[in-house]
Parts: C-alpha cells; sequence; structure tokens
C-alpha cells in the first residue's frame, strides 16, 4: 500500500472527528480528546493537525451553527473524506494483521 | 464565583490572532477561543486563570500552518540584496550619465537652494534668542487708534517705567531707552552718531557680552560703552577703556565721557544691539526741558524683566490707572490699553508693533524664500519622476529578470526607492557644495546678512536627512510604482507598450512646463517691475536738488548766506521737515472735532518751488504774510482721505490752532515706494526751527554746487560732519533692495528655467533614444528633416500649447500677487511680460527638440537598426 502521510496525533485526530460526527469542530474534538487520552491538549494542536488533514483531503468542513457561547461566531463542523475512512480502515487493518502475528511470536519468544 | 457582568476575555491576545492568522480561519478560531475561555471560567471559577488558559491557548495558535504569509519577515537577511541594489543603482548611473547628471545636477541646485533657505529660516529665528533671560523679558507697548484702526505702539509714555518698577512687586528690573542723534568727536575722528541712552539694567537684561571693561560701568552717569565695531572706528584695534570721547548733544551743551567697556562682537542673528551706550539720566543734561514725568509724551522704548511670565497677566490688569492718567494728558492721543510683548517673539511680530525697538525686515523673505524653496524641489521632482520613468524603459528586462526570480512587487518598489535614495543622496553632497560655495556667497554679498551655513550643527543634519528622504521618496514612489507594476511574461515578449499610453508622464511634463513658466514670468516681470519703480515720478522734481542738514538757525543762515551768492542757484528755502529724510506727525481736528493723523512738513515759502512740488488747486504758501502763519496745504491723498469735495477753505486745528487749507499739491512719496503716500499737510515753519536748507539748481549745475556745499561747511564747522547732498540719494537703500529682489528673482528664474530644461532635455533625449529603430525605419524609406520634424515636434506641441494655456494665466496671477505684497505701488501687469517669459520657453523648448531632431538627421540609419 502506499504511504498514507498521517501521523499518529492526526489518526486520532480524524478517528475522533468520526466518531463525534455532526459534533465535530475544534473545542469539541478537543474536549473528546482530552477525555479519552487523559492529558491537556491546546487548541493549537488541534487545529494544525486539521487544518493540515484538510489540506491532505482527509477532511471536509462547512460553517454550522452559531451560539452565544462562542460570541457569535459559527463552528466548522469537520467530516471525514471517503478517502480517509478508506485509510482509516486500510491501517486498522494493518494493525489487525500485526495484532493476528503477535501471539505467536509473543509466545515464542516467551513474553507473554 | 460569577462576576455580575459576564467577564470578556482580555483584548489582546485576539489581535495578535488576528494580525497572524489567516484571514479564513479567523471566524473559526475566534469561536473556538470564546468556548474555551467560557470553558475555563466554568471549570476554575476564577478570572485570573481563565484569562491566563486563554493568553497561553492564543499564543499556542501561533503556529506557521495557521499563519499568513507576511511579506515583511523574511527568512534570509536583506543585506546582500540591498548590496545589490546599490551596485546596480550605481551601474545604472553610469550607464546613462547624461540623464543621471541631469537629475543628479537638478536635485543638488534644488538642494542647495532649499539649505539656502534653511539657513536663512534659522537665521531669521534665531534673532535675539540669545540673551540668557530672554524668556523673561517683556516690552512694554501700547494700543492707539489710528486713522479709525487700533495701532499697536512699542513706544511707552515717560513715567511708566518707573511706576511700574514702584507699583509691583512682580517687575524685578526695567530698563528705559532713549534713542538719540548726537555728534561724537576723539581727536581728529568726528561723525553724527546714533547715541543710546539706557538705564543701567539694559546690559544685565540683555547679555551681550563685553570684550574689554565691565558692564556695571554704566550705572556711572560719565561712562559710555561702545560696540565693537565703533571701538574699531574711532580707537582701531587697541583697548579704548579709559580713554575720553567728547558727545556734542548740539552746539551748547556737550560732555566729555570716558569709555567704560567695549561689547564682545555681537552675534549675527540680531535685532536689538546698540552702538553707543550711556547712562539714561544724561538725557537731563543733553535735554534741559527733558521732564521723565509727562504723560503725553513718549520714550522709545521701556522694557521689564519679569520672575515668573504668568505674573504678567495680573500686572496687565492693574495698568488701568496709568491709562486714565495718560488720557488726562493727552486726549489727542489717547491709549486704549498696554500691553507687554515678549522679547521671544519680538522680531517675529515686530511689523505689527509701530516705532517698536525691534524691526522686522525679514517679512517677504519669511514668505518668499520658503515658496521658492518648495518650488525647487517640486521642480527638481518631477524632472526625475519624467526621467526615471522614461529611463525604466530601458531596465525592463532587468525588471523582469528580477521578478522571474523572485522578487515581488514590493521589493521592486524598494529597490527603486533605495536607487532614488543614493541619487538624492549624491545631490545632497553637490547641494551643499553648490550651496556652501555658490549660493550662500552670494546671497550674502548681495544681502548684506551674515548667513552662514554652520556644517556641525545637529538640526542642519536633521534637516538634511529628512530632506533626503522627503525628496527621495517623493520623486521615486511614482516611478516605483509604476515600472513595478509590469509583468515578467509581458516584457520579455516585448508586447509591453512603453510609456505611450500612461497620462501621467503627460500631466508631470505639463505640469513641469507650467512651473517654468510661472519662474519665466516672474523673473521678466520683476525686471520690467524694476524700471518702472526706477522711473516713477517721486510727486516732485528729484533732479537738481540738493539739501544739508543744519543743527541750528545760525548755522542755516550762515549757509544760506553763502550759498545765494553761488551762481547756479534757482531758488534757497529753509525747512523744519524734509522730503525723504524727516517727516514729523500731527494730529489734526476737523470742525466736527474728529481727529486724523497726518504727515506735516514745516516749510518755508520757497519750499514748494524749490523741491519742484506740483500745485494742483488753489495757490502756494506766502513770504511775510501774517494770515499766512495759520495757512496749510495738503496732498492728494488728504483731500480723498477726509473726504472733502472743496478742500479750499476748510478749518482744521492743530494743538488748538486753527489753520485754513489754501492749496492742493500733487501726491509726493515721503517714504520709498514700499509705503503708501499718507495724508500730508505743509505749513510754515518758525524761523529758529529750520533744520534742513534745500537748493534747486540750473540743469548741469549740481556737481559744482555740491562741491560748494561742502567747502562751504567744512569752513564753517570744521567740527560737524557734513550731512547732505543730492535729493535723488535720499532713497539709496530703497533702490538698492529693489535692485536686490531683482537680481535675486533673476537668479532664480534663470535657476528653474535650466532645471526646466534640463528636465525636457533629457526626455526628448531617452524618447528618441528609444525609438531609434523607428526613425531608421522612417529614414531608409525616405523621410526627410521634415517628416522627422513634425513626428517629434507633434509629439510635444500639443502638451506645450496646453501647459502655456494653463501657465499663462497662472504665471500672471501669482506675479501679481507676489508684486502687490511687495509693493505698495505695484506695477499694473500688462501682458508684456508675460508675452515674454512665453516667448523665451518656447524658445527653450525649440532649442531643445532641434538638437534632438539634428541627432536623428545625423543618425546613420543602419546603426540605428543595428541597435538590440
Amino acid at each position: 500500500m502506499k504511504i498514507t502521510k498521517l501521523g499518529e496525533f492526526e489518526e486520532l485526530v480524524l478517528l475522533t472527528v468520526v466518531a463525534l460526527r455532526d459534533d465535530a469542530y475544534g473545542v469539541e474534538i478537543k474536549r473528546e480528546l482530552e477525555e479519552r487520552l487523559g492529558e491537556k491538549l491546546s487548541v493549537g494542536s488541534i487545529q494544525s493537525a486539521l487544518k493540515r488533514m484538510e489540506e491532505k483531503g482527509f477532511l471536509k468542513s462547512e460553517f454550522g451553527e452559531a451560539t452565544q457561547k462562542r460570541g457569535g461566531k459559527r463552528k466548522r463542523i469537520y467530516t471525514a473524506t471517503p478517502y480517509a475512512l478508506k485509510v482509516l480502515r486500510e491501517l486498522k487493518e494493518i494493525r489487525a494483521g500485526l495484532w493476528k502475528s503477535m501471539p505467536r511470536l509473543a509466545h515464542d519468544l516467551k513474553m507473554i | 464565583m460569577m462576576q455580575p457582568t459576564t467577564p470578556r476575555p482580555p483584548e489582546w491576545p485576539l489581535k495578535l490572532l488576528r494580525f497572524f492568522l489567516k484571514k479564513e480561519y479567523l471566524e473559526e478560531i475566534e469561536g473556538d477561543m470564546e468556548e474555551i475561555f467560557c470553558d475555563a471560567l466554568e471549570q476554575e471559577q476564577s478570572y485570573r486563570k481563565a484569562r491566563r488558559v486563554y493568553i497561553v491557548e492564543a499564543l499556542k495558535l501561533l503556529r506557521p500552518v495557521l499563519m499568513k504569509n507576511i511579506s515583511g519577515i523574511q527568512p534570509v537577511t536583506p543585506y546582500p540584496m540591498f548590496k545589490n541594489y546599490f551596485k546596480t543603482s550605481f551601474r545604472s548611473l553610469m550607464k546613462n550619465p547624461l540623464s543621471s547628471f541631469i537629475n543628479v545636477f537638478g536635485l543638488s541646485v534644488a538642494i542647495g537652494i532649499c539649505l539656502l533657505v534653511y539657513t536663512f529660516m534659522e537665521y531669521d529665528y534665531s534673532i535675539d534668542q540669545y540673551h540668557k533671560n530672554k524668556n523673561e523679558i517683556y516690552l512694554a507697548t501700547f494700543f492707539a487708534a489710528s486713522d479709525g484702526a487700533t495701532q499697536q505702539y512699542g513706544t511707552a509714555p515717560r513715567p511708566l517705567g518707573d511706576l511700574l518698577k514702584q507699583d509691583f512687586g512682580q517687575v524685578k528690573k526695567m530698563c528705559r531707552v532713549e534713542d538719540r542723534n548726537v555728534v561724537l568727536k576723539y581727536d581728529d575722528n568726528v561723525f553724527h552718531e546714533n547715541i543710546r541712552y539706557a538705564d543701567p539694567a539694559f546690559l544685565e537684561m540683555f547679555t551681550f557680552p563685553l570684550k574689554w571693561g565691565t558692564a556695571s560701568s554704566l550705572a556711572d552717569l560719565n561712562t559710555i560703552i561702545l560696540s565693537e565695531d565703533m571701538a574699531i572706528k574711532y580707537f582701531g584695534e587697541e583697548n579704548p577703556v579709559g580713554r575720553d570721547m567728547l558727545v556734542i548733544f548740539n552746539d551748547r551743551i556737550k560732555k566729555t565721557f570716558t569709555v567704560g567697556g567695549v561689547a564682545a562682537t555681537f552675534p549675527k542673528s540680531r535685532d536689538i544691539d546698540f552702538r553707543f551706550l550711556i547712562n539714561f539720566e544724561n538725557i537731563r543734561t543733553a535735554e534741559p526741558a527733558y521732564d521723565i514725568n509727562d504723560w503725553s509724551k513718549f520714550l522709545s522704548a521701556t522694557l521689564i524683566q519679569v520672575e515668573n511670565p504668568s505674573d504678567l497677566k495680573a500686572v496687565e490688569l492693574k495698568m488701568e490707572k496709568y491709562r486714565v492718567l495718560q488720557n488726562a494728558a493727552q486726549p489727542d492721543w489717547a491709549i486704549t490699553a498696554f500691553a507687554f510683548e515678549p522679547l521671544v517673539t519680538l522680531h517675529e511680530r515686530a511689523a505689527n508693533i509701530k516705532d517698536g525697538i525691534a524691526h522686522d525686515y525679514n517679512v517677504e523673505g519669511r514668505i518668499g524664500m520658503p515658496i521658492i524653496a518648495i518650488f525647487m524641489i517640486v521642480l527638481a521632482c518631477f524632472n526625475y519622476i519624467n526621467i526615471a520613468i522614461v529611463s525604466a524603459a530601458k531596465r525592463l528586462k532587468e525588471i523582469g529578470v528580477r521578478k522571474v526570480i523572485g522578487a515581488n512587487r514590493m521589493k521592486i518598489v524598494v529597490q527603486f526607492l533605495t536607487e532614488n535614495i543614493v541619487v538624492t543622496s549624491l545631490a545632497l553632497v553637490m547641494g551643499i557644495a553648490l550651496c556652501f560655495f555658490i549660493f550662500l556667497p552670494w546671497f550674502v554679498q548681495f544681502t548684506g546678512w551674515e548667513l552662514e551655513l554652520r556644517l556641525l550643527n545637529q538640526n542642519l543634519w536633521l534637516f538634511m536627512i529628512a530632506l533626503i528622504f522627503i525628496t527621495g521618496i517623493a520623486s521615486g514612489i511614482y516611478p516605483a510604482f509604476y515600472i513595478s507594476r509590469f509583468d515578467a511574461v509581458r516584457i520579455f515578449k516585448g508586447s509591453l507598450q512603453f510609456g505611450k499610453k500612461n497620462p501621467l508622464t503627460k500631466v508631470f511634463l505639463a505640469v513641469q512646463l507650467v512651473l517654468a513658466c510661472i519662474t519665466i514670468t516672474a523673473g521678466v516681470v520683476f525686471t520690467q517691475n524694476n524700471h518702472f519703480q526706477n522711473n516713477r515720478s517721486w510727486g516732485y522734481n528729484q533732479k537738481d536738488a540738493l539739501y544739508i542738514e543744519v543743527p541750528d538757525k545760525a548755522a542755516f543762515d550762515r549757509m544760506h548766506a553763502a550759498m545765494v551768492r553761488l551762481p547756479d542757484i534757482v531758488s534757497v528755502s529753509g525747512s523744519a521737515d524734509h522730503l525723504g529724510k524727516t517727516v514729523s506727525t500731527a494730529v489734526l481736528r476737523t470742525t466736527a472735532n474728529q481727529s486724523y493723523e497726518v504727515n506735516q512738513f514745516s516749510v518755508d515759502a520757497d519750499y514748494i518751488q524749490t523741491m519742484g512740488l506740483q500745485l494742483i488747486d488753489g495757490r502756494s504758501l506766502r513770504k511775510d504774510s501774517e494770515t499766512d502763519k495759520q495757512a496749510l496745504m495738503v496732498n492728494e491723498t488728504f483731500v480723498k482721505h477726509l473726504n472733502l469735495t472743496k478742500p479750499i477753505g476748510q478749518f482744521f486745528e492743530i494743538d488748538s490752532v486753527k489753520y485754513e487749507v489754501v492749496g492742493v499739491l500733487k501726491d509726493f512719496h515721503t517714504k520709498d515706494f514700499f509705503s503708501k503716500v499718507r495724508p500730508a499737510v505743509l505749513k510754515l515753519a518758525a524761523e529758529q526751527d529750520y533744520r534742513y536748507l534745500s537748493l534747486r539748481v540750473k540743469e548741469g549745475g549740481r556737481e559744482e554746487t555740491h562741491k560748494a556745499l561742502l567747502a562751504t561747511w567744512t569752513e564753517i564747522y570744521p567740527e560737524i560732519p557734513f550731512q547732505g547732498g543730492y535729493q535723488e540719494d535720499v532713497w539709496t537703500n530703497y533702490f538698492d533692495s529693489v535692485d536686490r529682489s531683482e537680481q535675486f528673482n533673476k537668479v532664480i528664474a534663470s535657476i528653474a528655467v535650466l532645471l526646466a530644461s534640463l528636465g525636457l532635455y533629457g526626455l526628448v533625449t531617452l524618447n528618441v533614444s528609444g525609438r531609434q529603430k523607428e526613425f531608421s525605419i522612417r529614414k531608409t524609406l525616405g523621410a526627410g528633416i521634415r517628416n522627422i520634424a513634425s513626428v517629434i515636434l507633434k509629439q510635444y506641441a500639443g502638451l506645450t500649447v496646453i501647459s502655456l494655456i494653463i501657465g499663462a494665466p497662472v504665471s500672471y496671477l501669482f506675479t501679481k500677487a507676489y508684486l502687490d505684497m511687495l509693493f505698495a505701488y505695484p506695477m499694473p501687469i500688462g501682458y508684456s511680460g508675460i508675452a515674454i517669459a512665453l516667448v523665451i520657453l518656447v524658445i527653450v523648448l525649440l532649442a531643445v527638440v532641434a538638437t534632438q531632431i539634428r541627432k536623428v538627421l545625423k543618425l546613420n540609419p543602419v546603426d540605428g537598426l543595428k541597435v538590440e
């Protein structure tokens, strides 16, 4: 397969976008990820990952609603492109394949 | 803890984000940041912490992915690029030596003139600013009605000074000043001099340093203090302190003074100074009748020094009682208010203060010089702009290459501006040289003002740096933007129609022509005006008239007796006042009890004939007639001013004596042509008041009579220097100054014409050389001189005609305004001046174009076609 140019952090953000569906915008993604990872993230890191992925064609975005809390500014809702979903699936399969071969290896090496 | 109003996040991080982040991301990110702040506020329950979170998040957002491309932030240092700019500027300067020379020379002439104007303005503004107490010294002035309007006067009632000192604690020092003419004698040196009576505080208030002696010696009644010039005049280079000088106040009163001090060289930018200073109290010796307590009399100046300038308001308010005293003593000449004028601005305001101790000769210069400087700079800038645009055609490829390699538009603009500043700096160096070696010495020589260009002056450098940047950028900004606009691709394709379609180039050339038109017209009109002023009638016959000043009646009689014997004499007369020399002022009261201030001449009956005054109505004054002692002759302006329909037989009161008007004289000039003719009256003088003897001689007899006059005088009065001469010479200063301004304007006009024609020459040359191929083709196809000349001329003819059509009326209005400002009786401007100017301009234009036509005609078409 081709090199997907998807970094580890980017992959996490991408998965979060997919998971959040219609609610996938900057701060919500940050909250979700912070909860799951159990560590603080900055808006800057999330935003730069989003922008990079949008540039690479993993994400699409459009303006959503504006809320009082956001000072009247609209959200930008991100959705994964079919290409991104394909890449994610491929990555998952690669990992799954790797995991499958792992117990045998571990057994042989007496690691588990 | 929530505050009553919703707490807002700080402003500045948002501004930072707005500045640095890409526009399209801003809305989303700003919204996110708002949410972050709200969340943080809820979680932390503290505004301070939420704020910190907000700021940290904002700073973390500054990532390259999210940021705009700011061209100002360059990853590499720009210095090598600038080095390259300098190199290319010098190369392109060298490549086109002619147009570079025109640019640099034009700019340097303009800069030279700017520097000259700067030195002049600096000189003017630093006048009298070197006194240590300048901020505390004030001149007492008053307001009084003069011909219906309120006029400020720089003199003061005699007792005022003493009372100010007594009544107000705020007045620290006070000094009264009187100026008188006396004769001074030391050994064989005898001269008429102007002497200044002053209180000893004079030298404490005005801090003139002394070269020899002490300032406190002024307190001594028998001491005289000299200026350096005067010390040299009487004593040479040696120290005169302790020497005795004889002051002859008049032929009865003389007093010996001991020199107590000599002032060091006065600073050049000064207005108030002195030649001879003696203690004020000496006025009682010189004029026994002098009454210091007389409120109806005025002395030359009263100056005070106060501790704190803000105290003055209080003093001014309490001066009402002095006004009452003065008004009671002199109801004819009632003061309406007192005011104090600060020394700091005294020179600047001097033109508004009548009879002040300070004078202002520079008003016109202060207005005119900066106008000239701006004019020149504008002219030079337009030259530069025109030439730069046209010569850019030759550098299009360079610009194309730069653009292809990666220079953006700003870079090209910066390059051209850098180049421009290099050119301007070169021009500055030349300009300094021009100013220092040519303009300034010339200006100093013809104005007599001792200006100097102090190259170490810090302000001068600031001015020069500002000048470089302003001229550099003003002249370069348009070419830079214009040139940098072109597409690299179109440049290389050669599909650019360069310069032809640019209307602004034409506008610039037109402006330049208009400016040239104005300056040439000014030069021509000033020359004409000079002739006009020189030949203007004085209102009387000044030719073949002579005069001599006499100290008293006895001297008059002796001179009179000697003179009437001479063969060439037509008439001799005596007077207390004299045309062009002395005029007194009288307050005249009409029967309707209105008062007017008029010029008064006390003369004898023959004076009108002797001076050649022209009678237009009534009769002349009669000799030996008792009734005519109360007769008046008036001038036309007097009749007009008082709206008299039948002047003859009208009665007026002067000093409570009734006079009847018996004759009307044609207007005559009592002062030079800068000042308007004022209403004047002539009346018979008492014989003991005669101070002038005037003579009319037969044609051709002036030299002889002058010699005889001088000889008789020295024979009778060896001690008193001769003062008199030809009546024609009484305004030498005036005619000198008219000559000076003519000369100045001629030089300025020539420089302007030079600049304009240089600019045009450069422009035409570049244009023609850019079209070499076209002309070569025309020539090979058989074009002759007519065809080529018409092609070149056509390009400029329309433009020239339009600019001259605009230029002529503008020049007319401009020169008219300028003349009106300078002269009370300006020359009526006809069309001849402008016509001459236009002819000169057109000839210059044709000459310039002709050189180029000649060049094209001599060109070998084969060479022209070979040009790349």
